[in-house]
């Protein structure tokens, strides 16, 4: 018998506990008893009543007796900041909240597209999707925790670093304390329910609980979010902080567009990381079942991500209006000060999501058959979306020497200067959802075709509702040029909807015309290029790198400030950091927690592993233990 | 040799995070620390108060991130350029001390027409110029077309001096083609 077999005797080593035990108190006992012999003691001396008093005993008896009485005399003093180790109290605040936030923003998210999956599945009576569902529900659990512990740290912190402030905002806030808690108590209660309880309960209860969670998952970010925005756009205060009205506290200025923004912002950022762990698993797959499945599961987080991305911009534009509405300094400061270089790098990260976005869409068109007609589109789909980024990172002004500043007659160049302005960002992004939306459009149609007798007539009249929107976008972005400033902030808006009637008018159309087409070929999931995995993966970190990056930029826009314009910022970091620094500080912080989400991936993925006693088997026989897991095979058309 | 998936996904992750961390390196750096109160000498003379005016407009007035000096063109905000021409004709009964005194206590008082009411009241949190700071600003701003009057002791109707339409008036300088009305 080797050692190993040894070990796994159970009555040889239920024999082998006590002995041990044994061993171990004997072992314990005389230690003891030899430390006890070499203890130091000290000399002899006489008691301090028979022997006369030296004056240094006096002296020092003196001076003991005047040291207590300091101490006690020492009157309490509040302190208005503490100071973290090394990087300081604002960048250990910074880091926590942001991995609070992107862990919070993962388990808000999730729960509410498994939601909608599982009731597709049950309308449907297609298995698959419950499946799907369960499979983004395992990545819920520990997540929760981590925003948990996240949560608790960003607390401790708070109260430790910035007591006065902190003190400050609980004495505003308090009376929603209680019912955070019991929201907070709840979502625990209906997660773990919702998760556990798979295949327990009758679908409909299984589905209520599913509602339960996203409720109160989303009353928890309510609550949270009013703490956040009354900072930025404080209301139902005197100015000198006193309490007014708790309602307009909460009720404040930018609350309303946050809540909205958040929860688009944490659908489109679950999605993408759901689909990143679905790359990953794709990319580990060793059976074509695997691949299909994680293919399909890619493709649907990917799906839920780019859905909820289209129409962020406009929440954005929503909040930026009010952020203007509330404060002109806190807007222009945010566009036109201290943070509008900042816009330049989310131009780049949002044009990279675009890109990765449409580039995932067409490589997809790979997998169903009889998409080569749909292919040659793909070209002028590119060229739209580079012009487009190209013209949303244009700068106003331009980094260059004297020289070079002289010769182009200001700061912005001549010519691209032009480009740098609102009025041409608002339609290059415009365009760019426009372009994107198109791309959706076409793959939708790859491998059917229409076969409702108005099939030409529908698409036409799809063409010229684009058509119509695209040049009307573009015509309102040059027509600002020529006017004044109070027509121009106002042309965005009918940019926006009319862009919004555009998706909405031409999808509506898209479903009736492809209510039962004739298929020209079939979906063969898990046909696709590994890239695409990576591009997956590369629009997760894009993602989060941005809520990252625009995280920063609503918290930092207060600048010296704590409560804007109420509680001033007095401690050391009161300064606003450059650009740079804040991207390191980014960096680091999306890097923190993807290692994070790998411990998570990880962690799920060991629901889907064989039980260990099933692996020693296996290998008893010779196997190599690996069991491959039951695993959905998507139906031909999915 | 064939890279493990792992391996490559991790570089992946670490090369798109170190990227978007150098584009954050390459636009312009500027570390924006916060205002400190200015001390003013009793005997600051009118050219410095001038001097300290335009230093308050850049920094800590925030004023130039909206106004420009000498620039045409479709503006979010009025151009400075020449301002203390129109700002004795501007809104009649008030000389250009108390305008530009009305225009930052209570900017909503009088909006130049085409331009959105946008201005906040600058002696008021978040920017909370003090009332030396504002005597300041005007100076600076009187040198935009006209000659700086104001001293630490000038009153006007927002610190403590009675509404004095047309009284204390700077020298003028004659209008520039144009200017008035702009």
């Amino acid at each position: 018998m080797n050692i190993k077999d040894a070990l796994q005797n159970k009555k040889l080593l239920i024999l082998l506990g006590p002995v041990l035990g044994l061993v171990m108190f004997a072992v314990t006992v005389k230690m003891a008893s030899s430390l006890m012999k070499s203890e130091y003691r000290d000399a002899y001396r006489a008691p301090a009543a028979t022997a006369d008093q030296t004056p240094r005993v006096a002296g020092e008896a003196e001076e003991a007796a005047n040291a207590a009485k300091v101490a006690q005399d020492k009157p309490y003093k509040e302190v208005d900041y503490r100071t973290f180790p090394l990087v300081g109290s604002r960048v250990a605040i910074w880091m926590v909240a942001q991995l609070h936030l992107l862990f919070a923003a993962f388990v808000l998210a999730v729960p509410i597209f498994a939601f909608i999956v599982e009731a597709i599945g049950y309308k449907t009576g297609d298995p698959r999707y419950d499946r799907l569902a369960h499979e983004f529900t395992k990545l819920l659990s520990v997540s929760f925790s981590l925003t948990a512990t996240f949560g608790a740290g960003l607390t401790f912190m708070l109260i430790i670093l910035y007591p006065k402030f902190t003190n400050y905002l609980m004495s505003v806030f308090s009376p929603t304390f209680l019912p955070y808690v019991l929201l907070f108590f709840a979502e625990a209660f209906f997660l773990y329910t919702y998760y556990y309880g798979w295949g327990k309960f009758h679908p409909l209860v299984h589905l209520g609980l599913g509602l339960g969670l996203n409720v109160v998952g989303t009353g928890i970010m309510l609550i949270a979010n009013s703490w956040l925005t009354f900072m930025m756009s404080p209301k139902g205060v005197s100015s000198s902080g006193a309490l007014l009205s708790l309602t307009d506290a909460i009720y404040n200025y930018t609350w309303m567009p946050i809540n909205v923004h958040r929860v688009i912002a944490n659908i489109a950022f679950g999605g993408s990381v759901a689909s990143a762990y679905a790359a990953f698993k794709f990319l580990h797959a060793t059976t074509d079942e695997e691949r299909a499945h994680y293919d399909w599961m890619g493709y649907i987080g990917n799906f839920v991500a780019i859905s909820a991305f289209l129409p962020l911009p406009f929440a954005g534009y929503w909040l930026a209006k009010e952020i203007y509405a509330y404060s002109q300094t806190l807007g222009l400061t945010m566009m036109g000060g201290a943070f509008s270089w900042l816009f330049i790098i989310q131009a780049v990260l949002i044009g990279n999501l675009f890109l990765g976005a449409n580039y995932y869409l067409w490589l997809g068109m790979g997998r169903v058959e009889g998409a080569q007609p749909f292919q040659k589109f793909v070209k002028y789909l590119l060229a739209a979306i580079v012009v487009c980024f190209m013209v949303w990172a244009t700068p106003r002004s331009i980094i260059a020497t004297v020289s070079e500043i002289r010769a182009m007659g200001g700061s912005a160049h001549p010519v691209l200067g032009f480009l740098g302005v609102m009025s041409a960002k608002n339609t290059a992004v415009n365009i760019l959802i426009l372009t994107t939306f198109m791309s959706f459009l076409l793959y939708r149609r790859t491998g059917k075709i229409s076969t409702v007798g108005w099939a030409k007539a529908g698409q036409a009249a799809q063409l010229v509702i684009f058509a119509l929107v695209a040049v009307f976008v573009i015509f309102l972005g040059v027509y600002g040029y020529f006017v004044e400033a109070t027509v121009r902030i106002k042309l965005s808006v009918p940019q926006v909807l009319s862009v919004l009637l555009a998706m909405v008018s031409i999808t509506v159309i898209d479903v009736f015309l492809f209510r039962q087409p004739r298929k020209t070929g079939e979906v063969r999931w898990g046909r696709i290029p590994a890239v695409s995995q990576y591009v997956l993966i590369f629009v997760a970190v894009t993602f989060t790198w941005l809520m990252g990056l625009m995280g920063y930029v609503r918290s930092g826009l207060r600048q010296h400030w704590h409560v804007y314009g109420i509680i001033r910022d007095n401690s050391v970091d009161a300064f606003t950091p450059t650009l740079g620094f804040a991207t390191k500080v980014v960096s680091v912080t999306v890097l923190l927690f993807f290692l994070l989400i790998g411990v998570v991936f990880w962690i799920a993925s060991l629901h889907d592993q064989p039980d260990f006693a099933e692996r020693s088997k296996a290998r008893r026989r010779g196997g190599s233990g690996e069991v491959s897991p039951e695993l959905p095979v998507p139906s031909p058309g999915a | 040799m064939r890279i493990p998936h792992s391996i490559r996904v991790a570089a992946l992750v670490l090369a798109t995070t170190a990227f978007y961390g150098y584009v954050g390196q390459l636009v312009p750096q500027k570390e924006v620390q916060p205002p400190q109160e200015t001390a003013f000498a009793a005997d600051l003379s009118t050219a410095d108060m001038a001097k300290v005016g335009r230093q308050i407009m850049e920094g800590k007035g925030f004023c130039l991130t909206c106004h420009t000096i000498g620039k045409t063109g479709a503006l979010r905000f009025p151009d400075l350029a020449g301002v203390d021409v129109r700002a004795m004709t501007r809104v009649p009964g008030l000389n250009d001390v108390e305008y530009f005194a009305q225009s930052m206590y209570e900017p909503t008082a009088y909006v130049v027409p085409g331009f959105p009411p946008a201005m906040p009241p600058i002696n008021k949190p978040p920017i909370a110029l003090s009332d030396q700071e504002i005597l300041c600003v005007i100076a600076y701003l009187q040198t935009l077309g006209g000659t700086p009057t104001v001293t630490l002791q000038t009153k006007h109707h927002y610190n403590g001096g009675a509404a004095a339409p047309g009284a204390a008036a700077a020298p003028a300088a004659p209008p520039a083609p144009g200017a008035v009305g702009k």
